[in-house]
């Protein structure tokens, strides 16, 4: 199946070392020698890190040869928050309406209570 | 996919699940009924502004519950349970997909979800009660699910935990700076 953007993106979330670079993209454009300092890895390894960011949507990067600078795709990532946004979000509202069904409930059983 | 899948011993990672919880002001026993008997979940399982219309509910391990849900009349949606283990009145174990209307296992029927969204998420719902309060604690992880998915759900998972809301935040500081 061909996966859709928002697939790949969640795809590339899944690696702990991924996410630690996003966190640190959020602090602002940086070039990969800065990127890779924080993690105990070597240069190509966080190359390939970026490659699955930037193939995902998440990352932009410089054209400039040597100094080719990573920053943050903000809308891709709104994009992201959005829909865990709404997944929760739907969980929310479904317990809600439980909530107020029990309520429902719990008065109907009163009202027959104090019949008896 | 057949319906007697095990939904009592799911391939699923316990790390990478979905998790919520909510106390209702209600006994146990009140909530278990309105999770397991069709005329209770009609009324509050579907979407805001839907009508569940319960087509089957066989409420036993291995056994299906079965509903359409209709956002506007003649325009109808599928879903299903598979029931796995069942512990009353405290826990409760079933397989969720999107259905059709055989009742065959079908991706989400919309647009604007991941498509390796899992076909099927496996939940586990646990309730405790402490004086006349009931906890309702649901997690929910994929199941059988081809890597592709497993990935996506995980990516989805790790996300939520560790709140992007908060990384937002600061690339909000950094831009108005900027």
């Amino acid at each position: 199946m061909a996966a859709d953007p928002l697939s790949h993106k969640f795809a590339a979330l899944a690696d702990p070392t991924r996410r630690a670079i996003l966190a640190r993209l959020a602090l602002g454009e940086t070039t990969v020698t800065d990127l890779a300092k924080p993690f105990k890895m070597s240069g190509p390894a966080i190359s390939k890190h970026l490659k699955v960011l930037e193939t995902a949507g998440l990352i932009a990067r410089g054209r400039e040869a040597q100094w080719r600078p990573c920053r943050i795709e903000v809308n891709a990532l709104r994009e992201v928050d959005d829909w865990l946004e709404e997944y929760r979000r739907m969980w929310e509202a479904r317990l809600d309406r439980l909530e107020d069904y029990l309520h429902e409930l719990q008065a109907t059983e009163n009202k027959r209570g104090r019949k008896k | 996919m057949t319906a007697t899948a095990t939904a009592s011993a799911p391939a699923t990672d316990i790390e990478k699940q979905f998790t919520i919880s909510r106390t209702f002001n209600a006994p146990r026993d009140l909530v278990w009924k309105a999770w397991t008997e069709a005329e209770h979940l009609a009324q509050w399982w579907g979407p805001k502004g839907c009508t569940i219309r319960v087509i089957k509910l066989d409420f036993r391990p291995g056994g299906i519950f079965h509903y359409a849900m209709a956002f506007q009349p003649g325009h109808e949606m599928y879903g299903r349970f598979v029931y796995g283990d069942i512990v009353a009145p405290q826990q409760l174990q079933w397989i969720n997909s999107f259905s059709d209307p055989e009742g065959g296992v079908t991706r989400a029927p919309f647009g604007g979800i991941a498509a390796d969204f899992p076909l099927e998420v496996h939940n586990t719902m646990t309730l405790t009660e402490e004086g006349g309060k009931t906890t309702l604690t649901l997690r929910g992880g994929p199941l059988n699910a081809t890597q592709a998915e497993r990935k996506c759900f995980e990516g989805m998972f790790d996300s939520m935990q560790q709140g992007f809301a908060g990384t937002f935040d600061r690339l909000d500081e950094y831009l108005a700076k900027a």
